[in-house]
């Protein structure tokens, strides 16, 4: 090997050289714990408050990592990961990742709403004035009342960003005091993915506990390392590709851990079913089934056999854009190498059209490869002793307040009304209450199909940035009788509030649902208390107080806990035998010792993980949900995975091809940012001044446009301008960008951006014809086709 | 010799997630457009034979620091008992010799005009905590240590030392 000399311009170069240096080796390697240093340094330490809390930068998901918050005469100045909680690989584990330390940043940004506001210009002029909480209050009240008077409960709808447990049960406990079922979901992320492989395996596991007795890890689409680098996977995945395991990378874009994999294979956006099915059609065509598995665990198993013979590779290959051969091959990998896990991501099942059918697939593959809970495989977990009990470890949400007919009255079904009828059988996420789909209450403003919502409210989510079409949500929102935000940030959305609350961050209150940060380990359950950090910002409120001021409002102080948040935190801890007063005299958080051992951990539970399943087996045939009506009630759900592809693509419509010749997509989540927000925070975007769009320079060239350079992106329903970032690990006929650039950032001079046509949303240009979303999940599809010119 | 510390960067488990050079800069107020530490992307071939190297890279803490030696007011010091290289910004004038001299392009120069780059978090140091950016490394990644600590982690790894005549305290492996 040869020296790596490191000069000036190579290292100002990034280093060309690199790529040499670097010898095969795989060792063993362990964090360095720091040593005791020379005393005389000492003297520079600062006079700090470190106070143990939960971090911000996941704001509206379930994923929060403890922190402790350092502040100084009042104010955060800095965060650190709490070595105690067990964040990432465990305890000791200081690691966050960027977004947590801009914590300070975000808390202390100009962009804050401060101050409940009323709208005094037209919809979306964005003219407001101040007015007080209780101006604000009392006319979300009187609105509440009269709509519920007027046009029934359900004409109120929530808007929530997907998956905020704490604040949606709370939510969600008002909404069925109030009486109406339509609390909203974004269908973008998680529960379909979630759905599908619960009603096809009986589980879905996110589990990395076994990855080490893995041979091959094959990652569909997931893209942990953009969207929870610090949730354990990205680590997993590193110490097992150290271990020697073959790693494979399916994604669209060569992301940092395809870099890493064995096989990178591209494979156009919204294309996985196809791959999918092609990947069963060898498998099961050419005998490399587990065929003890199959004949004991496997319901419908020939049916599926002659269902997949018409997906060849071959057939597959023009739409996936991956040759026949790399499928075949990937497809005897798969079968062949054993155990094999397949870790799949929000890049496949979410925001597709046949999206349930394509993890209703990967599932089936695992399955008939026996794979399923086993050494190596795609392990369910292991069985933990349960945790110290805390009261339903969620809130109670009252559903049974709920007039009987509710889930009748549900305005637009985000999953099959028979799913939802059956709370918690199959999934133990998704169906505590009933739930509408967004996009669908939105166009039902328009429409008065099947009836006309009244009152809107959204809460942390920016429906401009997030849903399909948003010159459609523009229309809904103008149009609707009342809209009211609560939020930390004032989104485009907001332009179009009759009235404003102003949101506290997650460091501005102590307000806990001990449904997050909870963590339970082998040893025992570590649970720490969201502590108050700092003063709230202006007239700043929890999300949680003001559910409980509202539904105290409303008359029903009884059932939310008189409108005393205390109460509602202490009553929850009551089972565990914890009180709220010595989890907050204990700043490193409380640690209940396990009593009973740890169960030794256990493979093949077949028995009880298809225990809900038809059968009480894989559904290769789904009479689970197979033939019964879809969400739209306008059709019928498949038994078998179905392809059926992005809306628009180069093989799926040819012709427009011809004038949009390239395949335009997004991803998920980005690791610098919380889906559509803080592109407003400093350190973050001078890190993506720009809203780029990574493209293959010889693309770019073709059109004469440079890296850097701004271009028109536009599809057959709407344009915006993106800066082109030259990307080498991209398919020449593939664009990939993000959403969400509507934030300003004043302390870099840099300007937020529309989410309207001429902006740069991308979600301008994605197909908005509910048709042309998945039947079971309302997910919706981000593919499409575009032509670009330099600007 | 008293001991030298540094940095081991395994660029086989770096995600360019950037949780590095972000927290570098907020735990030093480091002003927008400068970086104390840069994480970067090393490509090599092209679509479909493509791939790249993440790598994070800051002060180098050389053995023989070559800012050191042309700093006309000795604002720059190689600390004995830690090995950093730091800059005292009261000293110095803002004549860009170290940025000349370094064989790295390390220093650096915000608002106030004085020279300033990765201090390798002396104070925390001092309060027995690893360099800001080792300890948020989602991907453990990056590593602190003394030079002979490293080598011999890295050895297992067969790493191999930066080389250059100022000696850099850092390894960068596989």
């Amino acid at each position: 090997m040869t020296d790596l000399r490191m000069t000036r311009r190579t290292f100002l170069k990034a280093t060309g050289a690199l790529g040499t240096v670097a010898a095969v080796g795989v060792g063993g390697r362990r964090l360095l714990q720091s040593q005791p240093l020379a005393k005389a340094l000492a003297a520079q330490a600062e006079e700090v408050k470190i106070i143990p809390t939960y971090c911000h930068g996941c704001a509206a998901t379930a994923v929060n990592c403890a922190v402790l918050v350092h502040v100084k005469d009042g104010k955060m100045v800095r965060i650190e990961g709490n070595p105690d909680a067990g964040n990432n690989w465990g305890v000791g584990s200081t690691s966050l990742c960027a977004k947590a330390h801009t914590a300070v940043q975000y808390e202390y940004s100009p962009n804050r709403i401060l101050y409940p506001m009323k709208r005094t210009g037209a919809k979306g002029e964005g003219k407001f004035v101040r007015i007080t909480w209780e101006e604000a209050m009392s006319t979300i009240v009187s609105k509440l009342k009269e709509a519920k008077e007027k046009y029934g409960p359900e004409s109120y709808c929530h808007l929530v960003s997907e998956f905020y447990p704490p604040r949606d049960q709370v939510a969600r406990r008002f909404l069925n005091l109030y009486g109406t079922p339509n609390y909203c979901e974004c269908c973008l992320c998680h529960g379909p993915r979630y759905l599908a492989a619960t009603v096809t395996i009986g589980f879905c596991s996110e589990s990395t506990d076994d990855w080490n007795n893995s041979k091959l890890i094959v990652n569909w689409g997931s893209n942990c390392e953009n969207s929870a680098v610090n949730q354990g996977q990205p680590h997993a995945l590193l110490n097992a590709i150290a271990n020697g395991v073959k790693y494979v990378d399916i994604r669209p874009m060569m992301d940092p851990l395809a870099s890493k994999a064995d096989q990178w294979i591209p494979i156009r956006p919204g294309t996985d079913c196809a791959l999918a099915l092609a990947i069963l059609n060898v498998i099961i065509g050419e005998g490399l089934y587990d065929a003890d598995f199959v004949r004991d665990w496997c319901y419908g198993f020939d049916r599926l056999a002659e269902h997949v013979k018409q997906y060849t590779p071959e057939w597959a290959a023009p739409i996936t854009g991956i040759p026949a051969d790399v499928i075949a091959n990937l497809a005897r990998e798969m079968a062949t190498t054993k155990p094999m896990v397949i870790k799949t991501g929000n890049g496949v099942g979410d925001q597709q059209r046949d999206g349930t059918s394509a993890m209703a697939a990967i599932c089936l593959i695992e399955a008939i490869t026996g794979n399923l809970d086993v050494p190596g495989g795609n392990y369910a977990g292991d069985n933990m002793p349960s945790m110290i009990p805390l009261r339903n470890f969620m809130v109670e949400t009252l559903l049974d307040r709920l007039p009987s007919d509710a889930y009748d009255k549900l305005l637009a079904p985000s999953y099959p009304r028979f799913l939802q009828k059956m709370p918690q059988v199959i999934s133990p996420v998704g169906f505590h209450t009933p739930q509408s789909a967004s996009y669908k209450v939105l166009e039902a403003v328009l429409t008065g199909k099947p009836y006309t919502p009244r009152v809107i409210s959204a809460q942390q989510t920016s429906v401009l940035s997030q849903l399909r079409n948003p010159k459609m949500v523009s229309e809904a929102l103008k149009k609707v009788d009342f809209f009211f935000v609560m939020d930390q940030y004032w989104s485009p959305a907001v332009d179009y509030a009759d009235i404003v609350l102003p949101a506290c961050s997650l460091y501005e209150h102590g307000h806990n649902s001990f449904f997050l940060g909870v963590k339970n380990r082998p040893d025992g359950t570590w649970i720490g208390m969201r502590n108050k950090v700092v003063e709230p910002m202006g007239e700043s409120r929890s999300d949680w107080e003001f559910w409980l001021d509202l539904g105290a409002r409303m008359g029903f102080a009884a059932d939310m806990w008189g409108g005393d948040i205390e109460r509602f935190m202490q009553e929850q801890l009551e089972p565990a035998g914890i009180k709220l007063e010595d989890l907050r005299n204990s700043p490193r958080g409380i640690f209940v010792k396990r009593t009973e051992p740890l169960p030794p951990r256990e493979y093949r539970r077949y028995a009880q993980l298809f225990k809900n399943l038809p059968h009480g087996k894989v559904q290769c045939y789904n009479e689970l949900i197979g033939g019964k009506p879809d969400a739209d009630e306008t059709g019928t759900l498949p038994y078998m995975p179905e392809y059926k592809g992005p809306p628009e693509g180069i093989a799926q419509t040819p012709d427009l091809a011809k004038e949009y010749p390239l395949i335009f997509s997004d991803v998920h989540a980005y690791r610098l940012d919380q889906h559509s927000s803080y592109t407003g925070l400093p350190y973050l975007r001078e890190l993506q001044p720009y809203p780029w769009v990574k493209i293959n320079p010889e693309t770019a060239k073709k059109y004469g446009i440079g890296n850097g350079e701004w271009m028109k992106v536009e599809s057959p329903h709407g344009w915006v301008k993106m800066v082109a970032e030259y990307f080498e690990g991209i398919p020449p006929d593939v664009l990939m960008s993000k959403r969400g650039w509507w934030q300003k950032c004043d302390e870099l001079g840099l300007p937020g951006y529309s989410c309207l046509d001429g902006g740069s949303e991308v979600n301008v240009l994605y197909n908005g014809d509910r048709e042309k979303f998945d039947k079971c999940s309302c997910q919706m599809a981000k593919q499409t086709l575009v032509r670009i010119s330099k600007l | 010799m008293a001991k030298q510390y540094g940095f081991w960067i395994e660029i086989d488990r770096c995600v360019e997630c950037y949780a590095c050079e972000v927290a570098c800069k907020a735990e030093h107020n480091v002003d927008l457009g400068i970086k104390w530490r840069r994480v970067t992307n090393v490509w090599s071939g092209s679509f479909p034979n493509v791939t790249f190297k993440t790598i994070s890279l800051s002060c180098m803490h050389c053995e023989k620091p070559a800012c050191e030696a042309v700093c006309p007011t000795g604002a720059i010091k190689k600390q004995p008992d830690t090995g950093a290289v730091t800059v005292d910004q009261t000293k110095c004038i803002g004549c860009h010799y170290c940025f000349f001299a370094c064989p790295f392009g390390v220093p650096q120069y915000g608002k106030s005009g004085a020279m300033e780059k990765c201090n390798l978090c002396v104070e925390r140091l001092a309060k027995g905590q690893e360099p800001k950016c080792v300890s948020t490394c989602p991907g453990n990644a990056l590593h602190f240590g003394t030079m002979e600590e490293l080598s011999k982690m890295a050895q297992e790894k067969a790493a191999k030392k930066l080389a250059a005549s100022t000696q850099p305290s850092v390894i960068v492996s596989k």
